[in-house]
């Protein structure tokens, strides 16, 4: 009896920190960030990146030293990167990576999960409100002004598939969407969910928020090494937990590895060409994108998704 | 209130150190949220002291000193010096010569404009175009190596003629090059036209009038942008501009996307002349012999530069090394226009109406002194000028 409870203990322990959540997610979000730089770096007609770089980055940045410049509040200033990383890890937590049906799962976990997803937005906007940099203000205050102009989009896509699944269950959305190709059926929400996690990850076009020419890096400019590193690393994972999110509500579940990375790259190859053909937005077309586009096609498919579910029953 | 007001008066420091800075400068940005309401520049970073240098050395030394005021133009800054010196030594230079001179002024015009472009590109967020335009850019880099060795300081010129020649074999391979650079030319214009999310960013952004544009003294592709119909190799005809005339290239709606426009079209104009010069190219030697001394006297010379009216000032008192040489470069001209164009703008256009005037602070930096209160003028004599720099650095670090 007594052993059962240690090895369920030893087992939720390793699905915690080595597979599939942890060290397996943190490895996995920074092969993804290599391909994701690899495959902009060749549609721009560069070399890219060597496949180990983005582990290279973060050990070389774990290794520097981490400056806390003055007028910050030095708690914060080290406490929100590891929050950020832990919230991003957490949201892994309820989702099938690789496949693998996750052993923690409970009525809401897509909301938590999205909620989650959020913290790490929130986390870099606090980290650039703390600092006295004027960049990193600035950085910070379009980082809050897009999480509020993509977040609601991106959460009533992907409540679409819930909606059809009558669950806020991750496991019986996947039960529901397993071999349905919700992209098909509803390709308005699919495109929304797509480039709202492009919005999510800062990434260009949406990447106004660290506009190299304008403020530097942002909300980031005052991090160094462990706490840039921590936050770099938190981007990768959810770059993972977004790319599958995305694929288990819309492209028809993930039932093996096989799948699981088929589909996610897939979408990560759409990502990046998206990256290499746009041209940077400006916050204020950021936010009329999502406001004027995004949501109203969103609530538009949804009007006509239950008024036809409706007359369907 | 007191918050409100402060909040208004928040200002963004871009530079002297800054990544949408190539060269060090600096700009005070005051914005209310993301909205300019006042912008200040201060220059000066990058002063060299090349004026007064060049009154210390030969005329054939201050070739080699005027070449690098500009990375970008090298070229454009020894003909102006050269063309200017053999008037004052009343030398008459071969019209091969002078056609060589003009087909290097056009390349280097190549290189410019394709290298503004892709910087322009990428102040947008672009970079995938300004990943595409350097590359192509590459193209006109190995024309002027094969033609001189050189990709980036040609040093093409030298007093009385140019260095090196263009022979038979080399002309094929140039035109290739061109043909290839005019396609994708023809290409990229289509991309800034049409690419709805480029022109978001360059459409009516920076508008600035016919009207305005001459109040504030701009120059070169940026004012012919906004329908000044300006270009000094037309308006006063230098090295071979008279037997290789150009066209204008104007367009009146004065925002960035004319700009683009405008430096993409003037691209046109010279392949067309390259293509000339390479198919009429006069014979005659490449040199004539110029006195060590030049004869007393000034002048004044004007050529367009890639960037706009470059002016220079040369004045002789009849020894081997000139008495004043005063230059003027266009960027000075445009960064008012800068200023005056940023206020009312997002803060993320800024940096982009900043690249639209295709900036050189180095080539800008200049020092006057003048004191007001008495109306003395003190001129400094280059040891020094120098001393006043490493004293001034001194104290600063003290």
């Amino acid at each position: 009896m007594e052993s059962t409870i240690i090895s369920n203990e030893l087992r939720n322990l390793f699905s915690l920190v080595v597979f599939p959540g942890g060290c397996f997610l943190i490895l996995l979000g920074l092969s993804y960030e290599w391909v994701d730089r690899k495959l902009l770096a060749r549609f721009q007609n560069r070399i890219g990146p060597r496949w180990f770089q983005p582990f290279a980055d973060i050990m070389k940045l774990l290794s520097k030293e981490e400056v806390i410049p003055d007028g910050v509040d030095r708690r914060l200033f080290i406490g929100l990167p590891i929050v950020a990383l832990t919230g991003a890890l957490t949201a892994g937590l309820y989702l099938p990576i690789l496949g693998v049906k996750t052993t923690f799962s409970f009525p809401g976990d897509l909301i938590v999960t999205l909620y989650m997803l959020s913290l790490l937005t929130l986390c870099m906007g606090l980290a650039g409100a703390n600092t006295l940099d004027r960049f990193s203000l600035i950085g910070a205050s379009r980082t809050l002004t897009q999480l509020f102009s993509y977040e609601s989009p991106f959460l009533l896509a992907l409540l679409g598939p819930a909606l059809f699944s009558n669950s806020w269950q991750i496991s019986e959305i996947i039960a529901y969407t397993d071999g349905r190709w919700l992209m098909l059926t509803q390709p308005i929400g699919f495109l929304v969910a797509m480039i709202a996690l492009m919005g999510k990850l800062e990434l260009p076009p949406f990447d106004a928020p660290e506009a190299e020419t304008e403020i530097v890096a942002g909300a980031l400019t005052e991090y160094s090494g462990r706490g840039l590193a921590l936050f770099r690393l938190g981007k990768g994972v959810e770059l993972v937990i977004g790319l599958t999110l995305v694929s288990t509500l819309y492209l028809g579940g993930i039932a093996n590895p096989l799948t699981f990375f088929l589909k996610t790259l897939a979408l990560l190859l759409i990502i990046v060409v998206l990256q290499a053909l746009l041209t940077r937005l400006r916050i204020d077309q950021t936010v009329g994108l999502w406001w004027r586009y995004g949501s109203l096609l969103v609530l538009l498919q949804w009007l006509i998704l239950i008024l036809l579910q409706g007359s369907a029953t | 209130m007191e918050e409100h007001k402060t909040a208004q008066s928040f200002t963004v420091p871009i530079g002297p150190q800054h990544p949408a800075l190539k060269e060090p400068s600096h700009f005070r940005i005051t914005v209310d949220g993301e909205i300019v309401k006042d912008a200040y520049v201060r220059l000066g970073y990058a002063h060299r002291g090349i004026e007064k240098a060049t009154e210390s050395r030969t005329w054939t030394q201050n070739l080699y000193m005027l070449e690098r005021i500009c990375g970008i133009c090298s070229h454009i800054h020894g003909m102006t010096y050269c063309l200017a010196v053999e008037r004052l030594a009343q030398v008459q230079v071969s019209a091969r010569a002078q056609a060589i001179r003009v087909l290097f002024a056009e390349l280097e015009r190549i290189h410019s404009h394709m290298l503004w472009f892709g910087v322009t590109a990428h102040e947008a967020g672009f970079d995938t175009l300004f990943m595409y335009s350097w590359r192509d850019r590459e193209t006109v880099m190995d024309i002027l190596e094969e033609l001189s060795g050189n990709r980036v300081n040609y040093s093409a010129n030298i007093l009385g003629g140019v260095k090196f020649d263009v022979d038979e074999s080399r002309v094929e391979s140039i035109l290739d090059g061109i043909n290839f650079l005019e396609e994708r030319t023809h290409y990229y214009l289509e991309v800034v036209s049409t690419d709805a999310l480029f022109l978001q960013r360059t459409h009516e952004i920076g508008t600035m009038n016919r009207r305005e544009a001459e109040v504030l003294g701009t120059v070169g592709p940026t004012a012919r942008a906004s329908g000044v119909n300006r270009d000094i190799r037309i308006e006063a005809p230098y090295a071979a501009y008279d037997q290789f005339p150009i066209q204008i290239t104007l367009d009146d709606s004065g925002d960035l996307k004319a700009r683009v426009l405008v430096r993409l079209r003037e691209l046109f104009e010279s392949y067309r002349v390259i293509r000339q010069i390479l198919k009429n190219l006069p014979s005659g030697d490449l040199t004539v012999r110029m006195p060590r001394r030049i004869q007393q006297g000034e002048t004044v010379l004007r050529v367009e530069a890639p960037r706009g009216e470059l002016f220079y000032f040369i004045r002789s008192n009849g020894s081997d090394t000139p008495d004043r040489i005063k230059v003027r470069t266009p960027t000075i001209c445009n960064m008012m226009s800068v200023i005056k164009l940023a206020v009312g703008h997002q803060l993320a256009d800024v940096p982009m109406i900043l690249a639209g005037i295709d900036p050189c602070f180095s080539c800008n930096d200049r020092m006057v002194m003048i004191n007001q209160s008495n109306k003395t003028s003190h001129r400094w004599r280059w040891e020094e000028l120098r001393q006043h720099g490493i004293n001034y650095y001194q104290q600063r670090t003290a």
